[in-house]
Order: C-alpha cells, then sequence, then structure tokens
C-alpha cells in the first residue's frame, strides 16, 4: 500500500490535548489579568544605575537600556498582546457575523453592497493593507487594532452568509418563518447555533495571526506606542541592543513565540474537535 | 472562457477606483503634510511663507476631489505623477523596487518549494512516522515565527555571533541569504502543511487503492496521478500564498534595506509621499488580483470541470 | 524522485556559484593598491542636483561640490571658492572675490558669472532659497561678484556657506540629476539613485593635491547594520553613532577611534502657557534633569542650558540646576497638594500633561525619561507620540509639553534659530509666548552687523525666553564618528552634517 492506515486517534486522546492546551490558554489570560500584581517591578520605572543589566534576583530577565525591568515589561506585554488580539477577533466576530447574516437573509442592495466591500478588501494582502493603514493614520494602539480589523471581519461576513444561503432552504428554517418567527429571532435562534462551530473554528485560527500582526506592526513603529509595554515594540526598541544586552530582545521574543504557539495549537485542536472530518 | 476573464478584468477596474479613492481619501484626512516633510527632511526649520508657497506648487493646497480627479486623469494617461519627496516620476520608482523586490519573493518562493514539495511527499508517505512528525512540529513553528522576529534572530545568528554573512545585503546570493529565508522559513512551513494534507487526500482516494491492487508500479502511480491530480491544489496554494509574500516582503526589506517595494511603500507612508503610495496601491492590487486571476484560469485550463459560478 | 532531487540540488548549486562568483570578487582584489574609503551614510537621494532640496549636503559630503564659504570646525567662515567677501559703508552691497585659482574638474575657470547664475537657479529651484531672487546678483569683471541686498543683511557670508549653493557647471552639465559638474576633489564615478554612491580622486583639482583615490559611500539607515559592518570590516567610518555601539567600539580602542564633538541639532521642549501657569512650568523645567537624560542616552547628546553650545559666544545663559524638592516646594507654595496616587492636585483637579513627541532624533528615549522625572516629583503625564509633529501638535497647539529637534544652528549665527523659535509670529508662538521686549530685541539683531552685539542681543533673548520658563532646552547632539585606526579627515571635527570627505581626507 502507498498510504499507510492511519493509526486511530481517538477522541479522549484529543480531549485531553484539547484540556491541556485550554488550561495553557487560561493561565496566559489569566497571567494578561493579573500582570499588574505579579510584576517584580514597576514595568516603566526607568534607573540610569540600572542600564543593560544581565538577568539577576533583582531582574529574572534582566534590564533594558533605561533600566527598566524586562520581566516586568513581559508581562505587562502578555496583557498588551493577549486583551488586543481578543478584543480584535471578537470585534470582528461579531461584526463580520453579523453583516454577513443580514447580507445573505436580506440579499439585494445591502447584501451587494458588503460582499463588494469585502472584495475590494481582500484585493490586497492583509498585512499590506494593515501596514498602510495604520502607517497612514500614524499607529497607536487604536489604530493598530483597527487597520488589522478592517479586513479580518470580511472572513466572518463571507462564511455566514454562505452559512445563511445554504440554511436559508432548509425546512426547519422555512418551518421557523411560517410559523410567524421574527427575523431577528430567525437569525439567532435558528441559524447562528448552526453555523457557530465553522465561525469558531476561524476565530480561534485568527488569534494567533492577530498576535503576529499586531507585533508586527509594533515593531515597524507604527503600533503600539511607549512606555506601554508591547512584545513588538520591546523587540524593535532593543534590537540594537542585541550585542550588548541580547537578554532584552530574547526574552520577549521567546514570550510571543510561545504564546502564539499555544494559541495556534488550540486552533488546530479546536478544528479538531468541531469537524473530525477535516482531521487528517 | 475569455468573457469568464473580460468579466473579472472588468471587477478588476471597479476595484482599483474603489481602492485608489480609499487611501487617497484616508492620507487626505489622516495628518501629516508632505510639503513640511519635504522641507524640513534635514531638520532645518522653514518659515509659513515657504510652506504656503510650497504647497502651492505641489497642489496641496487644493480641495480633494479636484486633487484625485486630477491624479485618476492622469493615471488614465499612463501617467502616476512624480515623487512629493524628490520630483521623480513614480512609475520609474515603482518599477525599480518591483524588479528587487521580484528578486526578492521568487527567490524565497523557489527556495520554499524546492524545500516543501520533496518533503511533504516524504512525509505524506511515511504518515504518522518519525520524520512526518519532526516535520509537523517543525512547520509548526515555523507557522508561529512572525518575519520579522525570525529575520532579528537570523541577523543576531549569522551577523552577530557566527560572522558568516555580509550586512551590506546585495543582490548576490550571500546577500539574499538572510532576507530570502526570514520570507521563505514561514512560507515553507506553510507550504509543507498545506502540500501533505492535500497529497494525503490524493493518496486517499479509491483510483491509487485501485491501481496499487491491480499491480502498478508505485512510482508510476506516485508521479502519473497522485503528483499530477495534486499539482492544480498545489497550484492554487501557491497562488494564494502571493498575499502574504507580498506583506511579509514589506516587513522583510524594511529590516533588511532591501530596495524593493515594501521598502518604498514605507518609506513613502512616512514622507506622505502620496503620488508614490497612491502607485503602490495600485500596483499591489493589480498583482494580487492578477495573481488571483491567474490561478483561476491556470484552474480552469488544468480541470476542465470546474466551472465558472 | 531521485530526478527531481537531483534537478533541485544543481540548481541550488549553480545559483550557489552565482552568488559566490559575485561576492567573492571584491574580496579578492588586494586592497592596498588604490586607496579606496568605505564609509555609510544615513541619507541617500535619487539625485545629485546640488540646487534642489538637500540633496547639496549630500554631494557636499562626497566631496564632489563645493561652495563660496564653508564654515571651519570652530563655526568660523572660511574662505573657499571665494577668496574675500566686503560690504559697503552703507551695508547694502557685497563684493564677494573669486579664488583665482577656481575651476570645475573639466578644466573650464570659475566665473563670477557662473557664480551669479548658479546663485539665481537655486533662488528658482529650491524654496527654501527662493529669497535669494530679492538680492540683486550680478558678475562685476570675470573674478568679482557684487551682491545687492534690500535691506541690510548681516547674515550672508554664512548663508552662502550653505551646501545648497554648491557651484556647478551649469553650461558643461548635461545631467543635473546623475553627472553634475563641480569644483570638488572629487568627481562621480558611479551613482545609483537611493543606493550606494562611488567617487574618483578629481585628477584637475583646483586647491591642493587629493590624498584618496576614491570613496564608496553606502546607504545604510539601520544603526545595528552600521555597527555590524563597521565589525565585520566592510566600511570604515560613520557618523552620528549610537549609545549602544559607542560603548561596542569604546571597548576595542586597538581598531576604533572614537571622536565625539558638540553639534548644533538641539532637542527642547515648547510649555505651553495657554494651559500651564507660571509655577507650573517652572516646576517641569526645575523637574527635568538635562544630565541624566544625556547619561540614559550614552553620552550621545550633551545637556543643554540654551540653544546654543555654551562655547560659543551666544551661548553664554544660564538657568536654575534641576531640584526636585523645589519644584514640589513651587507647586505646594502655589495651594496644589499631593492627592493619594501621589500627584499633585489643585481644587480636586489633578495635574496631567500631555506630553507630545515623535519617535526621531531620540525624543521618544526623551519623552520617556521626562514622564519618570515629572513622575518623581508628583506631576502626572501621559505620551501622544505623533508620526508628524508640524501638522498636528504644532499646529493645533494641543499640548502641554511638545518635544522637538532642530538645527539650531546652521552655520556660526544666532538668528536664524531665534527667528524660527521666539518670534510672535513664529509657529511655536502658539504656545502663548509673548513678550514684546523679546520682539524689540530680535528685530535688532536682524540687522546687527557687529558680531559682539549680536552675541549679546543673542544671550539677552534667550535668557528672556529661559526665565519666562516658555521652552526647556534639554540636550544638543553630539557629532559622534568612528572611523577604523588609521582614517582620518571626515569631518569628524566638523559640528555639520554636511561635510563628508575632502582632500586632506586619508586612509593612514
Amino acid at each position: 500500500m502507498l498510504l499507510k492506515p492511519r493509526r486511530k486517534r481517538s477522541r479522549k486522546k484529543l480531549r485531553l490535548r484539547m484540556i491541556l492546551l485550554l488550561t495553557l490558554a487560561c493561565l496566559l489570560a489569566l497571567t494578561a489579568v493579573l500582570a499588574p500584581l505579579l510584576t517584580p517591578n514597576d514595568p516603566n520605572a526607568t534607573d540610569s544605575g540600572a542600564m543593560n543589566y544581565a538577568p539577576c534576583r533583582e531582574y529574572p530577565f534582566g534590564t533594558d537600556r533605561y533600566g527598566r525591568c524586562v520581566c516586568s515589561r513581559v508581562l505587562m506585554g502578555a496583557r498588551t498582546s493577549v486583551f488586543c488580539a481578543l478584543a480584535l477577533v471578537v470585534a470582528a466576530f461579531l461584526l463580520g457575523s453579523i453583516l454577513g447574516m443580514l447580507a445573505g437573509y436580506y440579499s439585494g442592495a445591502a447584501d451587494t453592497l458588503v460582499m463588494r466591500l469585502a472584495d475590494v478588501l481582500l484585493s490586497f494582502p492583509q498585512m499590506v493593507l494593515a501596514i498602510a493603514v495604520a502607517g497612514i493614520l500614524g499607529g497607536g494602539m487604536g489604530n493598530a487594532m483597527l487597520a488589522l480589523g478592517i479586513t479580518s471581519w470580511t472572513l466572518y461576513a463571507r462564511l455566514a452568509r454562505a452559512q445563511v444561503l445554504s440554511l436559508r432552504k432548509e425546512a426547519y428554517v422555512q418551518a421557523a418563518r411560517l410559523s410567524g418567527c421574527s427575523t431577528p429571532s430567525i437569525l439567532l435562534r435558528t441559524m447562528l447555533p448552526n453555523m457557530l462551530g465553522p465561525l469558531a473554528v476561524n476565530a480561534a485560527a485568527q488569534l494567533g495571526t492577530t498576535m503576529v500582526g499586531l507585533a508586527g506592526l509594533s515593531f515597524l513603529g507604527i503600533g503600539v506606542r511607549e512606555p506601554h509595554a508591547e512584545w513588538g515594540s520591546m523587540i524593535s526598541a532593543a534590537r540594537g541592543y542585541i550585542q550588548l544586552a541580547p537578554w532584552s530582545v530574547l526574552f520577549p521574543a521567546g514570550a510571543a513565540v510561545l504564546t502564539v504557539m499555544v494559541f495556534n495549537l488550540l486552533g488546530d485542536c479546536l478544528r479538531d474537535w468541531l469537524d473530525p472530518e477535516a482531521a487528517k | 472562457m475569455g468573457k469568464y476573464i473580460l468579466k473579472r478584468m472588468a471587477h478588476l477596474i471597479w476595484i482599483l477606483l474603489a481602492v485608489s479613492f480609499l487611501t487617497f481619501l484616508l492620507m487626505y484626512l489622516a495628518p501629516g503634510d508632505a510639503a513640511e516633510k519635504k522641507l524640513n527632511a534635514q531638520g532645518i526649520s522653514v518659515s509659513q511663507e515657504v510652506l504656503e508657497r510650497t504647497r502651492q506648487e505641489m497642489g496641496l493646497d487644493r480641495p480633494f476631489l479636484v486633487q484625485y480627479g486630477d491624479w485618476l486623469l492622469g493615471v488614465l494617461r499612463l501617467d502616476l505623477g512624480s515623487s512629493y519627496k524628490d520630483g521623480f516620476p513614480v512609475g520609474e520608482k515603482l518599477a525599480r523596487g518591483l524588479g528587487s523586490t521580484l528578486v526578492l519573493a521568487l527567490w524565497s518562493l523557489l527556495l520554499s518549494l524546492a524545500v516543501a514539495l520533496p518533503l511533504s511527499l516524504l512525509a505524506a508517505l511515511h504518515r504518522d512516522g518519525p520524520l512526518d512528525r519532526i516535520l509537523r512540529f517543525l512547520s509548526f513553528v515555523g507557522n508561529s515565527l512572525p518575519g520579522f522576529l525570525l529575520s532579528v534572530l537570523l541577523m543576531y545568528l549569522f551577523c552577530v555571533r557566527l560572522r558568516l554573512l555580509p550586512v551590506l545585503a546585495d543582490r548576490s546570493l550571500k546577500g539574499l541569504l538572510l532576507p530570502g529565508l526570514s520570507l521563505a522559513i514561514p512560507l515553507c512551513s506553510r507550504f509543507l502543511r498545506q502540500f501533505r494534507a492535500e497529497l494525503l487526500e490524493q493518496l486517499g482516494r479509491s483510483y491509487v487503492t485501485g491501481a496499487v491492487t491491480r499491480g502498478v508500479k508505485a512510482r508510476y502511480i506516485l508521479f502519473r496521478n497522485v503528483l499530477r491530480n495534486a499539482s492544480i491544489s498545489i497550484l492554487t496554494i501557491v497562488g494564494l500564498s502571493v498575499g502574504s509574500l507580498m506583506g511579509g516582503s514589506v516587513v522583510i526589506e524594511t529590516i533588511f534595506r532591501w530596495p524593493g517595494l515594501g521598502k518604498l511603500a514605507m518609506d513613502a507612508i512616512r514622507d506622505r509621499d502620496l503620488p508614490v503610495i497612491q502607485g503602490f496601491v495600485l500596483l499591489t492590487a493589480v498583482i494580487y488580483v492578477g495573481i488571483n486571476l491567474l490561478t483561476d484560469i491556470a484552474y480552469h485550463w488544468v480541470d476542465p470541470r470546474v466551472r465558472e459560478e | 524522485m531521485k530526478r527531481i532531487v537531483a534537478l533541485v540540488l544543481a540548481v541550488l548549486l549553480a545559483l550557489g556559484l552565482l552568488g559566490c562568483a559575485k561576492t567573492e570578487k571584491p574580496a579578492e582584489t588586494p586592497a592596498a593598491e588604490p586607496q579606496i574609503l568605505k564609509l555609510a551614510e544615513s541619507f541617500a537621494y535619487p539625485s545629485l542636483d546640488v540646487h534642489k532640496e538637500y540633496y547639496g549636503w549630500y554631494t557636499s559630503i562626497y566631496g564632489i561640490s563645493e561652495t563660496l564659504f564653508r564654515v571651519g570646525d570652530d563655526l568660523s567662515i572660511q574662505p573657499l571658492l571665494a577668496e574675500k567677501a566686503e560690504t559697503s559703508e552703507d551695508g547694502l552691497t557685497w563684493t564677494v572675490t573669486l579664488a583665482p585659482k577656481a575651476a570645475f574638474s573639466n578644466g573650464k575657470a570659475l566665473t563670477a558669472d557662473m557664480v551669479a547664475r548658479n546663485l539665481k537657479r537655486l533662488a528658482e529651484v529650491n524654496p527654501r532659497f527662493a529669497y535669494l531672487a530679492d538680492f540683486n546678483i550680478s558678475a562685476a569683471g570675470d573674478q568679482t561678484l557684487t551682491i545687492v541686498t534690500p535691506q541690510i543683511y548681516p547674515t550672508l557670508l554664512s548663508d552662502l556657506t550653505a551646501p545648497e549653493l554648491g557651484i556647478m557647471d551649469l553650461d558643461g552639465t548635461a545631467d543635473f540629476d546623475n553627472a553634475p559638474v563641480c569644483t570638488g576633489p572629487f568627481v562621480l564615478k558611479s551613482f545609483q539613485p537611493e543606493g550606494t554612491v562611488e567617487v574618483e580622486k578629481n585628477t584637475a583639482y583646483w586647491n591642493e593635491a587629493v590624498k584618496l583615490d576614491g570613496a564608496i559611500f553606502y546607504y545604510m539607515q539601520d544603526d545595528e547594520s552600521k555597527l555590524l559592518a563597521m565589525q565585520s570590516g566592510e566600511i570604515d567610518g560613520y557618523t552620528s553613532v549610537t549609545a549602544a555601539a559607542k560603548d561596542i567600539y569604546a571597548a576595542d580602542p586597538s581598531r576604533y577611534v572614537l571622536t565625539q564633538i558638540p553639534a548644533t541639532r538641539l532637542q527642547f521642549y515648547v510649555l505651553n502657557e495657554t494651559r500651564m501657569d507660571d509655577v507650573l512650568r517652572r516646576a517641569v523645567n526645575l523637574a527635568a534633569d538635562p544630565g541624566a537624560i544625556a547619561a540614559y542616552l550614552g553620552g550621545t547628546v550633551s545637556p543643554a542650558v540654551g540653544p546654543f553650545t555654551s562655547a560659543a559666544p551666544y551661548g553664554k545663559v544660564t538657568k536654575p540646576a534641576p531640584d526636585p524638592e523645589a519644584a514640589k516646594a513651587a507647586l505646594e507654595g502655589a495651594g496644589y497638594t499631593l492627592n493619594k496616587d501621589g500627584f499633585y492636585e489643585r481644587d480636586g483637579q489633578p495635574i496631567q500633561l500631555n506630553i507630545c513627541y515623535y519617535a526621531a532624533r531620540s525624543l521618544d528615549s526623551i519623552a520617556i525619561l521626562l514622564q519618570e522625572q515629572l513622575k518623581a516629583v508628583g506631576i502626572d503625564s501621559i505620551l501622544t507620540v505623533q508620526e508628524d509633529p508640524d501638522s498636528t501638535y504644532i499646529a493645533t497647539g494641543d499640548f502641554d509639553i511638545a518635544l522637538y529637534c532642530m538645527i539650531a544652528d546652521k552655520a556660526g549665527d544666532p538668528y536664524y534659530c531665534i527667528d524660527a523659535l521666539f518670534r510672535q509670529d513664529s509657529r511655536w508662538a502658539i504656545a502663548g509666548f509673548r513678550s514684546d521686549a523679546c520682539e524689540a530685541l530680535i528685530n535688532e539683531l536682524q540687522f546687527e552687523t557687529n558680531v559682539t552685539r549680536r552675541a549679546e542681543l543673542a544671550n539677552q533673548i534667550v535668557q528672556m525666553v529661559i526665565d519666562d520658563n516658555a521652552f526647556g532646552f534639554v540636550g544638543l547632539f553630539n557629532k559622534t564618528t568612528v572611523t577604523r585606526k588609521g582614517v582620518e579627515g571626515i569631518a569628524e571635527n566638523c559640528p555639520f552634517d554636511f561635510y563628508g570627505v575632502d582632500a586632506n581626507t586619508g586612509i593612514g
């Protein structure tokens, strides 16, 4: 045989993995929430007597060129990254799904408008558009999120619209409509539960990408700003010091990679869980 | 087919109009003044009079719609205007940047394909074997590493720690290596994962099982059937990767000072150089939409069963 | 399968050979023979037209173009293409005598008529020099040029040192953008727009023998790349070394020579008088510690008292030393009290200052440090960063503290900076500094020809501004140059950015 038969991967094992990853993700989220309590030092306090210190007891990850505690900044950076990514994905999810559902349900002019807008936005590589928008608007956390969010909603809108279009013909939806249910009720009670799966899979997958995108914008200097700690901008700012103080780059870098990996794994796992067919 | 292409081209024109208008509007509304940027380039302060006169000469004092209309008329005459910053024709600047970007992008694309194609085939054939597991892990890590971080780490490793590579990136292979790798590693990781899935899909088809039971040689099945059938999807995957390649190259070019389109765009954004930004936006949209269209056409051509919507 | 692998390997090998063949060539040629200096520059322009934009700065750095007068390392004005200049009794007519030997690289002698045409062309193509059109410039002979100004114009000679006033052979130049014919010690060998520029010795240089055979200027914006290229020996030197790189070079004095001199780029902030009362402004200026900021910046800037270096005769001003306790006392004396967060408030209104900055010229560092210094005396603040300060906070006046960086001294005279910053119709007037006495002194300075009196006036004006706490002068950038041991004369002792190689530049 060319293809060896697949070893059965039990659902139980998948569930175990899911629980493990969820725990990790929750831990990260908890770190983000509790960051101000966990920091060993004030993340913004500068100290001319302690510039570029190597990791030691007082500064577990060393200090940067202003003598700020890298560990405290990495912890506060978790807050920025995780919160921003979550907020952005949730907003894009809500906006996209609602627009998509409305477009699919009502068809006509609304549909054309929404889908054409999505077409225009998708006629552009997402990161290029985000860089252009953030650059033109002049950066800042809000503008960076806006720049990334400008395209991310289209994904949900397309998915939701396609789902609504196919579900519209289903018997139970017809039945609901004939029995006099209102439009919002049909969309929310009858249709939404049926499309939540695929939408959620996409949302989970988007978390990691969003974090990378946000860090990338900050790295280019058009994202989160000083004195706010953010991993991308920390890496960018400390880049010139990589020979003198490699820790000020490597710790935020490690934190960013680990977090993105956890969220990406979670996304994969969720997809396998909700959509066993696609798992290969 | 011809009609389909025409329809898509018409669609492209509408997209270009909308995109250019939106960028123009965004630039108009956003803070920043090209005249000021240009006069202050070296930190010399200028008087209000000089500023006003420069704005007038650059046509920045005209109403928004006049400026846009003027630009649009120029584009219709195939004139993208000239840069606010240095007065050079935008078309020339873009052409120069495009050349550099193409070298970088093609090189990383080739590198990724050269690595991902054979490896994904091996991984698919030995599913769940040690190689497959290692590759899956590596491609996962590669997928999670942001491009900017990768380039910083590669620079640190090769230029600082090992002192193996020159810092002055030129167009030689040595100069191309680091920016190329920074672009290729995430791309290759994605290819590995997607190619593997596609090959597994093909290998699982009944025609493979049938051919094997009929006693057809494995190599024959692999090259004549499986790879050929998978090629359509692989082509699509490669076509769709152009977007992330373009996004990645903006970041990578900025870090490595590679004189391509991405760096040109970043500089133009910083200098509020509207004509260059507009040119870049148009070119990007044309390339992106064009490649998607080409992928579609290739798809139709290779597999006539695919019907247009 | 094997065939594919073989093919891939073959392609990679071929590419590899191609790449190696290209890169190894320069390494093979022995570096001892021709003396070629390799430098890194932070800017590169698409054109070499001396008169346009700031391109003249770079033709000057490349040693291609020269001006009538140049500024010496001690900020004095020295003759170059011109031998001397004299004013008439009424101060309105300047007579400039050209150096008799002065000639272009194509051998053609420099004439007064050519200089006059150059000045007129500059006035036409460069808006920053449009004012030259108001002067009556004419050739009074082959070597004599007269410039008649409508009003007394004491700074004319210092204006004539601007690198944009480099003289080109307007008749002999066919392509102004790519191949200007000038008078400098070097001539262009190859020019990559916005890229690498190569020059070679001007064998017909009119002034003196040129030591170097040529020079290459690489365009490298990234500080990290410059450091690495210096370490790997790919370049021989560059200016504006960062604090981090400085420490690394300083650790290896056997290979690198660091030269640091005070320069003229000023970092300062403006205090918005329309929003902050006298006491609060004084408290901010007492809290800000330029010395500590300079220490953080690793000596790349020197702490500033006023806008000019205190070595200059027009830089003799004083300000109170930083004193957090005095700042607190001043606030408390004016009725401010500490709230539970440790910040001062008055009538239940906590102070929260908006510090606006843009992320260039270390202003981002200064913003961060200033915020911390204010916090230490109990003044709360937020940071607002803008991409473009000129069209945002400076235009709208929406700031409490606005950081800015500009060249304060173009050529050894205080008027340009004072005119740009402290006049009632300057763009900084939006911050509310108004003093008729000060304005009168500035008017006097504009037309004063006596250098000593000019310095006195400048000192009085700046002292008024300091005493009013209208501005805070933070730092003057040092010009820090690193060179490989033995390399000398790349303008490392000149405070200006627009000089580079000249006839005396050499590789030891």
